[in-house]
């Protein structure tokens, strides 16, 4: 079963990368993709991340995640079309022929547009996101974090938040498996979604906290608060990361004054 | 090292006391193992010994602990007391923090002010010692239950602490991983480490137990060095399980009428590979009807993904499964849990209902069955918690929860139970009561189909044992009629 966020343990492009080079490629991107309203140029966006998802060895784990992306896509769209007209008319929703309420709900270009532009931009970040965390040890997170003056207490709260993803993901499935078991057939579609949650996410919830306790106290008891820290096999700053780093900064300043003073 | 002077406790928004009057004192390189029903107040008195209580808890406190000579109170925090005591639990998962094995007891050495010269030696000889080093690059929450706990024991012993106490560390494993625990705290004990263990399994770890102390409603009933404690036979039942009494059926059941009828199961070449990872390879089986059958072997050796393909949650990547005559193939799963009924090893996967007989009732909508009263309280008068209808699940003891998940599926009157690990996790008077009621069970005509690591359960109890090892059948023993 494919996990969602868990670090992947291999020696890519990405993974050589320091922390704070990728964290720099993250907010260089994100602001590149949200200033963006060129398709074409955050389609290019998309396959670059791909690229180099698949320069890094990452390919595989990143695209895995495809089908959820695109039906949240899909769902942009839709949402779109059906409530922000604008531009050149596609067609109604509706079509003349229905008695008293055909030629309604009109759909349009614009929207199209819109809805096209926001899931491409959904598409990066989560990319871009998945490519940073699986590629990035927790410890080395927490290093980060640290250097960055970010209290110790939120960068637990972060890491024991994506640590947790793939535990529950797994415990998801042996509950959904133990109600299956006892006959229960909640449905397919949306529906059958809606219908599954009480059996399923109740369990999940109970279980997760009554470990929750055992945890805070392990993070007590290994002293991850105290904040005082023997420094040793951190992540050392290469050259790739000045090179990296400055490419991102470079690239994003330069699209960022040409969009804005409209040269794109 | 540490010192419980008639401590008494009681948690907050509770009445009844945990802890009651309990005085012992844990000296330098001794080994106390406590042991007792569930609810005893094992866990508690664990929490009391490590200071967390003190520091972490509300709820009344009475009494004195100090460690090593210092008034438990008198320590600042609990990260200082940690200095000195290192505890394990038995939930291995929620120990694990980060992502490789590695990581996850460099991070607790990184935070003890150690050079890093001492730090990467230490990490080296703890991976050593607990059997983790081929294990370093792994991620905790993929292994096994042995090796998490031993990741957990790992990043513990790391610290360095010269006290060790770990509440229940065994609780969800099995035999081989057992006896790699109790070897590791062997080493320890021969380092003169001290220990305060809290354990179900006497025999793992009788030649390291110096003191053993019975703990029964927050009192400690009996204790002292364990010929001593085990020459009461009140005590010696409430230590070590005695599952003989539990017998056999009497009598060999009817052949002829036996072969009249269809067999429960039977398996023909079934093979199931998770993706390319083969899992079963050429398995054939057949259980009768009425039979009580024990399948045996170590973890990862296929036995649950081959009870999985009884109820088609799992089907069979070649071969046939057919149940009471249907094949597996052709139908749903809730098709199926007419029929099969499957309990997996953890209760809490499946409580979700506010009571105890709503519970109960979701199987029985699930299948199309009226919501009975008379079939809900025979289900649970079956499970002993006839008195439990109105209580929320997860109020319930571990014991009782178990019980309950035999009870949902016992309601929804499938002719084959399936129970993966029905005992593990109890306590030895909860696990024999659990499987009285199995065999209550299979009296009243069931079939029934047990996964266990507990092979003295296996012996007493099934009428054949199925010995399984890398996704194959090596053996089918079949055991003497008592």
């Amino acid at each position: 079963m494919s996990e969602i966020l868990a670090y992947v343990h291999k020696d890519g492009f990405f993974h050589r990368l320091h922390p704070v080079t990728k964290i720099i490629f993250i907010i260089g991107i994100s602001a590149v993709c949200i200033i963006s309203t060129n398709l074409v140029f955050l389609l290019g966006l998309v396959l670059a991340l791909l690229a180099i998802a698949y320069l890094s060895d990452l390919y595989t784990e990143v695209v895995s995640q495809s089908r959820l992306i695109v039906m949240m896509s899909l769902v942009f769209i839709v949402i779109t079309l059906l409530t922000i007209p604008g531009g050149d008319l596609i067609g109604y929703l509706i079509p003349a022929g229905v008695p008293l309420i055909g030629n309604s709900i009109p759909l349009t270009w614009g929207a199209l547009g819109i809805g096209l532009i926001l899931s491409l931009r959904f598409m990066i970040l989560i990319y871009a996101f998945q490519l940073f965390l699986i590629s990035t040890q927790p410890r080395d997170l927490v290093h980060t974090m640290e250097r960055m003056r970010i209290p110790i207490d939120y960068t637990l709260m972060f890491i024991i938040a994506l640590r947790f993803i793939p535990t529950l993901q797994i415990e998801g499935k042996r509950i959904h498996e133990a109600q299956l078991a006892r006959g229960y057939n909640p449905g397919t579609g949306i529906m059958g979604k809606i219908r599954s949650v009480a059996p399923i996410v109740i369990p999940l919830v109970s279980n997760a906290l009554s470990r929750a306790n055992v945890l805070g106290l392990t993070i007590d008891i290994r002293g991850y608060r105290t904040g005082k820290r023997t420094r040793l096999r951190e992540f050392p700053v290469r050259g790739r990361d000045y090179l990296v780093s400055s490419l991102v900064i470079v690239f994003g300043c330069f699209y960022g004054a040409a969009v804005f003073f409209q040269l794109l | 090292m540490i010192e419980l002077e008639r401590i008494s406790y009681t948690y907050p928004h509770t009445v009844k006391t945990a802890l009651n009057h309990l005085s012992f004192s844990l000296k330098k390189g001794q080994c106390i193992m406590v042991t007792g029903p569930s609810g005893a107040g094992k866990t508690t008195l664990c929490l009391a010994a490590a200071g967390i209580l003190h520091h972490e808890y509300g709820g009344k406190k009475e009494g004195r602990i100090t460690i090593e000579g210092k008034d438990v109170a008198s320590y600042g925090s609990l990260s200082e007391i940690a200095r000195k005591i290192g505890i394990v639990f038995d939930d291995a998962e929620a120990q694990m923090i980060f992502t490789t094995v590695e990581e996850e007891i460099l991070s607790a050495l990184e935070h003890r002010g150690l050079d890093a010269g001492v730090i990467e030696e230490r990490l080296e000889s703890v991976m050593a010692m607990t059997h983790i080093t081929e294990l370093k690059d792994r991620s905790p929450h993929k292994l096994s239950g042995g090796q998490k706990q031993r990741v957990a024991l790992a990043a513990t012993l790391a610290l360095g602490n010269e006290v060790l106490i770990l509440d229940e560390p065994t609780s969800e494993l099995d035999e081989h991983s057992t006896r790699r625990i109790a070897e590791i705290l062997r080493d320890l004990k021969r380092q003169g480490r001290t220990i305060l263990l809290i354990e179900h399994k006497f025999a793992h770890f009788r030649d390291i137990v110096d003191t053993i102390i019975v703990m029964e409603e927050g009192k400690i009933s009996a204790s002292g060095n364990p010929p001593d404690v085990l020459g009461d036979d009140r005590i010696r039942k409430i230590v070590v399980p005695d599952f003989s009494g539990i017998g056999k059926r009497s009598g060999t059941p009817e052949l002829a009428h036996e072969e009249a009828r269809l067999p429960a199961v039977t398996v023909t070449n079934l093979s199931y590979s998770y993706g390319d990872i083969p899992a079963l390879s050429q398995i054939n089986l057949t259980i009768h009807s009425g039979e009580f059958v024990a399948i045996v072997g170590e973890n990862g050796s296929g036995k649950t993904t081959l009870v999985k393909q009884f109820n088609n949650l799992l089907t069979p990547t070649e071969g046939d499964v057919v149940i009471l005559g249907k094949n597996t193939k052709q139908y749903s799963i809730t098709d199926l849990s007419r029929d099969v009924g499957l309990v997996f090893q953890n209760p809490d996967h499946m409580f979700f209902a506010d009571t105890v007989r709503d519970e109960v009732a979701f199987g029985l909508k699930n299948i199309g069955m009226p919501d009975d009263e008379n079939i809900i309280d025979s289900a649970l008068l079956d499970a002993g918690l006839a008195h439990s209808k109105d209580l929320y699940p997860r109020w319930l003891s571990r014991g009782e929860r178990q019980r309950l998940a035999i009870a949902c599926v016992v309601a929804m009157r499938p002719e084959i139970l399936v129970l993966d690990e029905p005992t593990t996790g109890l306590d030895g008077n909860e696990a024999l009561q659990v499987i009285a009621i199995l065999r209550d069970l299979q009296r009243k005509g069931h079939t029934i189909i047990i996964i266990t690591h507990n092979r003295e359960i296996a012996d007493h109890c099934a009428d054949r044992i199925v010995r399984m090892e890398n996704g194959k059948i090596i053996e089918i023993l079949s055991a003497e009629v008592s």
